[in-house]
């Protein structure tokens, strides 16, 4: 029986989960054994999922300390001799899994999106040169194998539950980092654009008039989202970037006003049910994935749309 | 204050192509420039410097020798000492092994930070400063937006980290790893004509593993643990999409099919 390392989503924890969706596709369902690591105080989601859940006591290790962190996995590796270590790439988790590799000279592949077998090879697939291309990567020597997941490009389907063990981990922290958090600010965006299921996504052509995109995202129930392009120019915050340097999304309705839909756009692109978009070009990339195309200056399709909305609801 | 900025020079991604059949990226056709983030790193200590004249700024990369231009436009700005680590044995080394080869050189210079980019434009990966933090046995951040300039000296550094939700502030004692990102906004200064003109092809250092003493098995392919062994081309399911106008029927198709959808 394989085993198989999960450290938590630090992020949403509950998402933790999609991770054993990797190591199905690895090992094939039932036949591996799973160990989530958790510093949350709340593991209810998780159980009946994992067989075991190893939950580190409280005041051990801060919560943003890497070096901390990989002390507490470097040991349970250690104990458990795991064959593969699974790490979401959350902004702690890409701190983490190349210093973890480091100390167990093993190879790491990061923001993973898929995995193929091929015989008794497993090809880790990853999005390289933003997206451009996808790279099928081979783990060799001794392992364990290691990977850092892209966030929200797994998804798993829970089957019958487990009798999940809890157990504690305890043992003192040898080497945490010297660093402090000083203070924590809330961000202007507080809604993540991974959780809504209606996207208003503007691109270079409403850079002048991208605040417009606000009144039809509240008329439609749904949240903002932006490409790299205006992102760099400083009109939209990184949070709400869609791409490959930015997040993946899977809403049900994308409206995609003014972009063009490059390659590193399109990668953030993962189960749209319906796009619209709305472009001066009909043959902007983005438009062939499009269910509607509207020929036209967004801000004035705003304008129109908005008035037929009012108009509707009244 | 010593401060040593780990850079890479990448090819700008927008400007290669993939040879799917084949499996070869014609990268080496492909512009090279400075990696952005790496820039911001490097920005931010010349911004140092020019406040502190005994700051001392070293840029540090490895790559392999056709990027020696590169290398030398940055002695160009006010970098004090320039060093490119090149040698055909270390071609084809993942990152585990790129960290060593770079551990092995900074080990042996005199710093008080490294900053470092957060991301590379080509993998992407941002392994390389924290295995390089974890080599020489230090503290790492990625996802620097800012570096408090008042409070960044050779015992400790304030700075701000974004990630989802927050703006975290940070204090991290020295020496450590910064790694910055493009959202910092640093931005590198120009270079003036005197200095364009200047010859500084003496000045670049090169060190070849004759220093730095691997053995072959350790470093490239053979010490890698990692292999890319395929690249596929990203291809999308075209729909089959219904172009309107931006004009009342168009308008009617859209809110039509919202409604329809349940979008409203």
């Amino acid at each position: 029986m394989k085993k198989t390392c999960i450290f938590q989503d630090t992020e949403k924890t509950e998402n933790t989960t999609d991770l054993l969706e990797v190591a199905e596709r690895i090992y094939g369902q039932g036949q591996f054994e799973s160990h989530a690591v958790l510093l949350a105080d709340s593991f209810d989601p998780l159980m009946g999922s994992f067989h075991h859940i190893i939950r580190v006591a409280k005041g051990l290790v801060d919560c943003y300390d890497p070096q901390g962190i990989c002390d507490i996995l470097e040991n349970l590796h250690k104990k458990n001799r795991f064959d593969s270590i699974l790490i979401p790439g959350t902004s702690l988790g890409e701190m983490i899994a190349p210093r973890l590799a480091k100390r167990l000279q093993t190879g790491l592949v990061a923001g993973v999106t898929d995995i193929k077998r091929a015989g008794d090879h497993t090809e880790i697939i990853r999005p390289a040169f933003s997206g451009k291309i996808l790279e099928g990567v081979l783990h060799t020597g001794n392992g364990p194998v290691m990977m850092s997941i892209r966030p929200n490009a797994f998804e798993y389907k829970p089957g019958d539950p487990l009798q999940t063990v809890v157990s504690a981990y305890t043992e003192p922290v040898s080497s945490p980092s010297a660093v402090t958090r000083l203070h924590v600010k809330e961000n202007r965006q507080t809604c993540d654009i991974r959780d809504s299921e209606v996207l208003i996504a503007g691109g270079g052509g409403v850079k002048e008039s991208f605040s417009e995109l606000y009144r039809l995202a509240d008329a439609l129930k749904g949240t903002v989202a932006a490409s790299r392009k205006l992102v760099d120019q400083g009109i939209a915050p990184r949070s709400i970037q869609v791409g490959q340097s930015g997040k993946t999304v899977s809403p049900k309705l994308y409206m995609a006003l003014g972009i063009h839909g490059s390659m590193q756009h399109m990668a953030g692109l993962r189960h749209i049910a319906s796009l619209i978009s709305i472009n001066t070009a009909v043959n902007a990339p983005i438009c062939s994935l499009s269910d509607i195309v509207v020929h036209g200056d967004a801000r004035e399709f705003i304008d129109r749309l908005m008035k037929k909305i009012a108009l509707y609801r009244s | 204050m010593k401060i040593i900025c780990v850079v890479k020079i990448v090819p700008d991604v927008d400007s290669i192509v993939c040879d799917v059949e084949n499996n070869i990226l014609t990268g080496n056709a492909a512009r090279m420039m400075l990696n952005p983030d790496d820039a911001c790193a490097l920005a931010f200590a010349l911004g140092v410097k020019a406040g502190d004249p005994d700051c001392f700024v070293e840029v540090v990369s490895m790559g392999p020798m056709s990027v020696r231009p590169h290398m030398e436009d940055l002695l160009r700005l006010a970098v004090d000492r320039g060093t490119l680590i090149s040698d055909p044995m270390f071609e084809g080394s993942d990152t585990l092994v790129t960290s060593a080869v770079l551990g092995r050189y900074i080990a042996t210079r005199p710093f008080d930070c490294l900053l470092t980019g957060s991301h590379s434009l080509d993998g992407g990966t941002a392994h390389v400063p924290v295995q390089l933090a974890e080599t020489l046995g230090l503290d790492q951040m990625l996802g620097i937006i800012r570096i408090d300039p008042h409070q960044f000296d050779s015992t400790r550094a304030v700075f701000e980290v974004e990630d989802e939700k927050t703006v975290t502030t940070y204090e991290m004692e020295m020496p450590c790893v910064l790694s910055v990102t493009r959202q910092s906004g640093y931005k590198l200064p120009y270079v003036s004509l005197s200095d364009m003109r200047r010859d500084v092809s003496d000045e670049l250092v090169i060190i070849t593993n004759q220093d730095l003493g691997f053995s072959e098995t350790e470093v490239g392919p053979t010490g890698s643990r990692t292999k890319v062994v395929n690249r596929y081309p990203k291809t999308y399911a075209k729909k089959d999409r219904h172009i309107v106008g931006n004009d009342e029927e168009g308008i009617s198709y859209v809110f039509n099919f919202l409604k329809q959808k349940g979008f409203l």
